[in-house]
């Protein structure tokens, strides 16, 4: 019981990030049919670029940002993420996309990706950072830890699950209920029409790519200083939203949102439970899920993922 | 028994030599010269070769072309080729370091681990392009994760130290490994080229342009593209297989889903389209990897993740310029190059089975969410008479057809041709026993000419057209080679095409676009004949040469179930007509009585009154 509430509640904490990824995986396929690629390579390069405003590439030991420096430094992690995922479109999806070739998009989204993972690599050269923690979360509880019904769980995750869910509802709201989302609908059920009612789609999908790339961000921060960040970190994130989205077939984003809330609380579980005394371990943790969903996808296709008849 | 056998081997052995004889031009010398040059490599004294990265490269390069088929041929986007090649290497180096076994049955296994994955997670190739490019990339990852979580199996960041061994008997150096790796390429490129020459070729092409029309024609979409991936993984096992063992140790870093990328630009620079652009592609990343790696030292920057950069800039560059590759840039030609030569060698011999019989439908019914589109539906078609069906748009008329000839399933319903049920047959069974259909509008194979259009509905007709076949070139694929040109010429002729056989689709007419479809659908030899609205868009003076066609196909014996908006053709072409309105039957009898009827008027006008 007391293991279960523990996996719970990082488990979902961990679920909320991969959930927001998830969903804009689905929002971008639902709207062009492509997946993006360096989808987590972009909100990397957000995190870093945030890293470098706020401690350089120092290593940090320990500890606080001060509030004006860390705004300062979201801000120029947004403006970098936003701008690369809007770049990365009109360079290197939208040429293929209006041409119908699908390698092109393949392999250019993926070439930024280790392009991205190059650069971060070049200019942080070490395997692996503290992010600086702009939130007093190691005053709360024990060193960070809160006690529930008997087991400790980290406050900042708390605050993790409730930014993830206010931004994956508030964005369902934009979706609903602005022109902007009304308009974005409009281009996922067809993307001809919506173009000859007046909508501009090309410049509303790029705006769309920044737009996922920043929420992404966002909850990525939020969850970054409760681990080690590396160059991976962006890319096993995008990699996690992959899975939730592909498991959801790429539905409505908020059902990618829930798988990959879902995939969370799994990828905790395989980790700690005990069966009977039969215990998987953190071993098989990121390995069962993907294989799970793979075999998935190529044993149980559904018809929407399977290729076009007529 | 067993010389009788002997000699038809020799007999056949001695006809491949000749054709070979026959075949020899100047590009094979040039080939040839080429890869012996290679094989004579070592011995040159080249200053300054290293023959250990030589070899490891030459590898690398035997796993870019089989990637080349899947990519190239098929047009699935794998982004997982490096994942076939890290289960060939492990699967190779646990045997020998293991177990002791020794190198070649050990890389064996690796190739053979390789394909079962493959078939595992072949039903990938079912799915849409983004679909399969996610899946295949999460195959990646999923296999390097693996590698990294169970260091038990992979051994951790030290690797699996592999020991040494011998090589067909040489002992197991870099330069042994260099020339049986060029052997193994040279093979491969061989297979691959004769198999995208062949018929395999010419239906993955098809499935890859227009999936649905190909299907339509009997190809089999999931066979023939898992024949392509499987092989495609199996020879990427066998590389990661014998590389391993040359590299010494088997370390989980070296792949890393960067393998896979790398291996994507390779065939993607070299050239998809072309058998030898893989290749082309690997030596590049190679020549380039001789100068950014110096650089990457002087800026002292880690050198795995600049290559990275240096590949996926270069990806971006060529994807900029168009996308091509190497040999296409250097050779437009090529692709004129290899057209089937249209000229009948052997006489039409037709291969359909022997009694005709009716297509009978029974109470077919249909919905799509709430909207039900067929309603009960029954009719006959029998041998030899043309059956026009009729009635205004959404009545159902082309869904009709998709349930006949399986392109979806009824919900309700029964399809029966002579006393067999066909409602849960695969569309290839069906072409297979003689029902055929072309499909609406302009569907085409945009790179193909119209005989090659038209080969491609002989698919069902083959008995030897596999994959494997068609790679090793059998005598007997080699033989229904002619027999498949000289049906698809006889269909040719039955619609008045013979003349443009060799002119690419997209120079002929709308009509004649029309025609080399319906040529395609008659080259499956069907028994009935589903046609779908072959007057849309086409001139008046070109409906009486269709009618003729369409007469010219009744009198053979095959039934014609023609829908049709255009009641000129309509009367010109069927004898009996069956008027559809909302999913049901609302009149059927001859066309001169019914198509003056008051209730076709309505069915076509609505209830009210002009």
């Amino acid at each position: 019981m007391t293991i279960a509430l523990q996996v719970l509640i990082s488990g979902l904490a961990a679920g909320g990030v991969y959930g927001l990824f998830a969903a804009g995986h689905s929002l971008i396929y639902r709207l062009t049919g492509i997946v993006n690629f360096a989808f987590g390579d972009l909100v990397g390069l957000g995190i870093f670029a945030t890293l470098l405003v706020l401690a350089g590439t120092s290593p940090v030991t320990q500890a606080g940002a001060h509030e004006p420096r860390f705004l300062l430094a979201l801000v120029v992690g947004l403006a970098c993420c936003v701008g690369a995922s809007v770049a990365t479109y009109f360079g290197l999806v939208q040429p293929y996309l209006a041409r119908g070739s699908t390698i092109g998009w393949v392999a250019g989204t993926v070439a930024v990706a280790f392009a991205i993972r190059a650069a971060i690599g070049a200019v942080f050269q070490r395997s692996s950072y503290i992010f600086p923690d702009p939130l007093p979360f190691h005053r709360v509880g024990h060193a960070g830890f809160v006690g529930i019904g008997g087991a400790q769980v980290q406050a900042r995750a708390f605050f993790v699950i409730g930014l993830a869910l206010a931004l994956a509802l508030g964005s369902a709201w934009l979706l609903e209920r602005t022109r902007f989302g009304r308009a974005l609908r409009a281009v996922a059920d067809d993307d001809e029409g919506a173009r000859i009612v007046g909508v501009p789609v090309d410049l509303f999908v790029g705006l769309a790519f920044g737009l996922v790339g920043a929420l992404a961000m966002i909850a990525a921060i939020a969850a970054a200083p409760g681990e080690a960040v590396s160059a991976n970190t962006g890319t096993l994130l995008g990699l996690k939203g992959l899975v939730a989205a592909l498991a959801v077939r790429f539905g409505p984003p908020l059902y990618a949102f829930v798988a990959g809330l879902v995939l969370g609380v799994l990828e905790a579980a395989i980790a700690n439970v005990h069966l009977g005394g039969w215990q998987l371990g953190p071993a098989y943790r990121e390995v069962l899920p993907l294989l799970f969903v793979l075999l998935l996808i190529s044993i149980w296709p559904s018809r929407e993922a399977l290729e076009e008849r007529e | 028994m067993t010389a009788a056998a002997l000699g038809r081997t020799g007999t056949e052995l001695r006809r491949a030599a000749g054709q070979a004889r026959g075949a020899w031009s100047t590009g094979a010398w040039v080939a040839a010269g080429a890869a012996a040059l290679g094989l004579l490599v070592p011995f040159l004294g080249l200053p300054g070769l290293r023959m250990d990265a030589l070899a490891s490269t030459v590898y690398l390069a035997v796993a870019a072309t089989g990637l080349g088929l899947t990519v190239g041929a098929a047009g699935l986007p794998s982004l997982g080729a490096g994942a076939f090649v890290a289960i060939g290497a492990f699967t190779s180096a646990l045997l020998m370091a293991r177990a002791g076994w020794p190198l070649e049955p050990a890389a064996l296994c690796g190739a053979l681990a390789a394909l079962a994955a493959s078939v595992i997670s072949g039903g990938v190739v079912r799915l849409r392009p983004a679909f399969l490019a996610v899946s295949t990339w999460l195959l990646a990852w999923l296999v390097w994760l693996f590698l990294l979580a169970f260091p038990s199996v992979s051994g951790g960041s030290q690797g699996l130290i592999v020991p040494v061994r011998s090589l067909f008997g040489l002992s197991a150096t870099p330069t042994v490994h260099y020339e049986a790796a060029l052997v193994l390429l040279v093979l491969s490129l061989l297979g691959i080229a004769a198999a995208r020459r062949g018929a395999f070729g010419l239906e993955l092409s098809a499935l890859r342009q227009h999936p649905a029309l190909a299907t339509s024609l009997g190809v089999p979409l999931a066979r023939q593209r898992l024949g392509a991936f499987a092989f495609s993984a199996a020879l990427a096992g066998l590389a990661g297989g014998l590389s391993v063992q040359l590299a010494g140790v088997a370390d989980p870093a070296a792949y890393d889903p960067f393998l896979s990328f790398k291996l994507l630009v390779a065939v993607l620079l070299g050239g998809a389209a072309a058998t030898l652009g893989p290749v082309v592609g690997v030596a590049a990343l190679g020549l380039i990897g001789l100068v950014s790696d110096p650089l990457a030292r002087l800026l002292q920057l880690p050198l795995q993740r600049f290559d990275a950069a240096v590949a996926a800039f270069l990806l971006v560059f060529v994807l900029a310029l168009g996308g091509d590759g190497i040999i296409p840039w250097l050779t437009p030609w090529l692709s004129r190059f290899r057209r089937p030569r249209s000229q009948a060698t052997v006489p039409y011999r037709s291969a359909a089975p022997g009694p005709k019989a009716a297509l009978r439908v029974e109470g077919l019914t249909k919905a799509f969410g709430g909207v039900v589109a067929l309603d009960g539906l029954s009719f006959e078609v029998t041998p030899g008479e043309t059956v026009a069906l009729v009635g205004p748009n959404g009545s159902g008329k082309t869904t009709a057809l998709r349930l006949i000839s399986g392109a979806m399933l009824p919900d309700a319903g029964r399809v029966c041709f002579g006393d067999r049920d066909l409602t849960e047959a695969p569309t290839r069974e069906r072409v297979r026993l003689g029902i055929a259909r072309t499909l609406q509008a302009t569907s085409t194979f945009p790179e193909l000419t119209a005989l090659e259009t038209v080969l491609v509905g002989r698919s069902a007709r083959r008995c030897y057209g596999g994959g494997a076949r068609t790679a090793l070139a059998t005598p007997r694929a080699r033989a229904e080679e002619p027999a498949a040109r000289a049906a698809a010429l006889h269909a040719l002729a039955m619609v008045g095409l013979d003349q443009q056989a060799d002119v690419p689709v997209p120079e002929l007419t709308s009509a004649q676009r029309r025609l080399t479809g319906l040529a395609a659908a008659l080259a499956t030899e069907p028994q009935i004949l589903l046609v779908d609205e072959p007057a849309a868009g086409v001139g008046v003076e070109e409906l009486e040469p269709l009618a003729r066609v369409l007469a010219a196909i009744g009198r053979q014996g095959v039934g014609v179930l023609l829908v049709e908006h255009n009641l000129r053709l309509v009367r010109l072409a069927a004898e009996r007509m069956i008027v559809l309105a909302a999913g049901q039957v609302v009149a059927e009898g001859s066309v001169a009585e019914v198509g003056e009827s008051e209730l076709v008027r309505q069915a076509y006008l609505g209830a009210q009154r002009l």
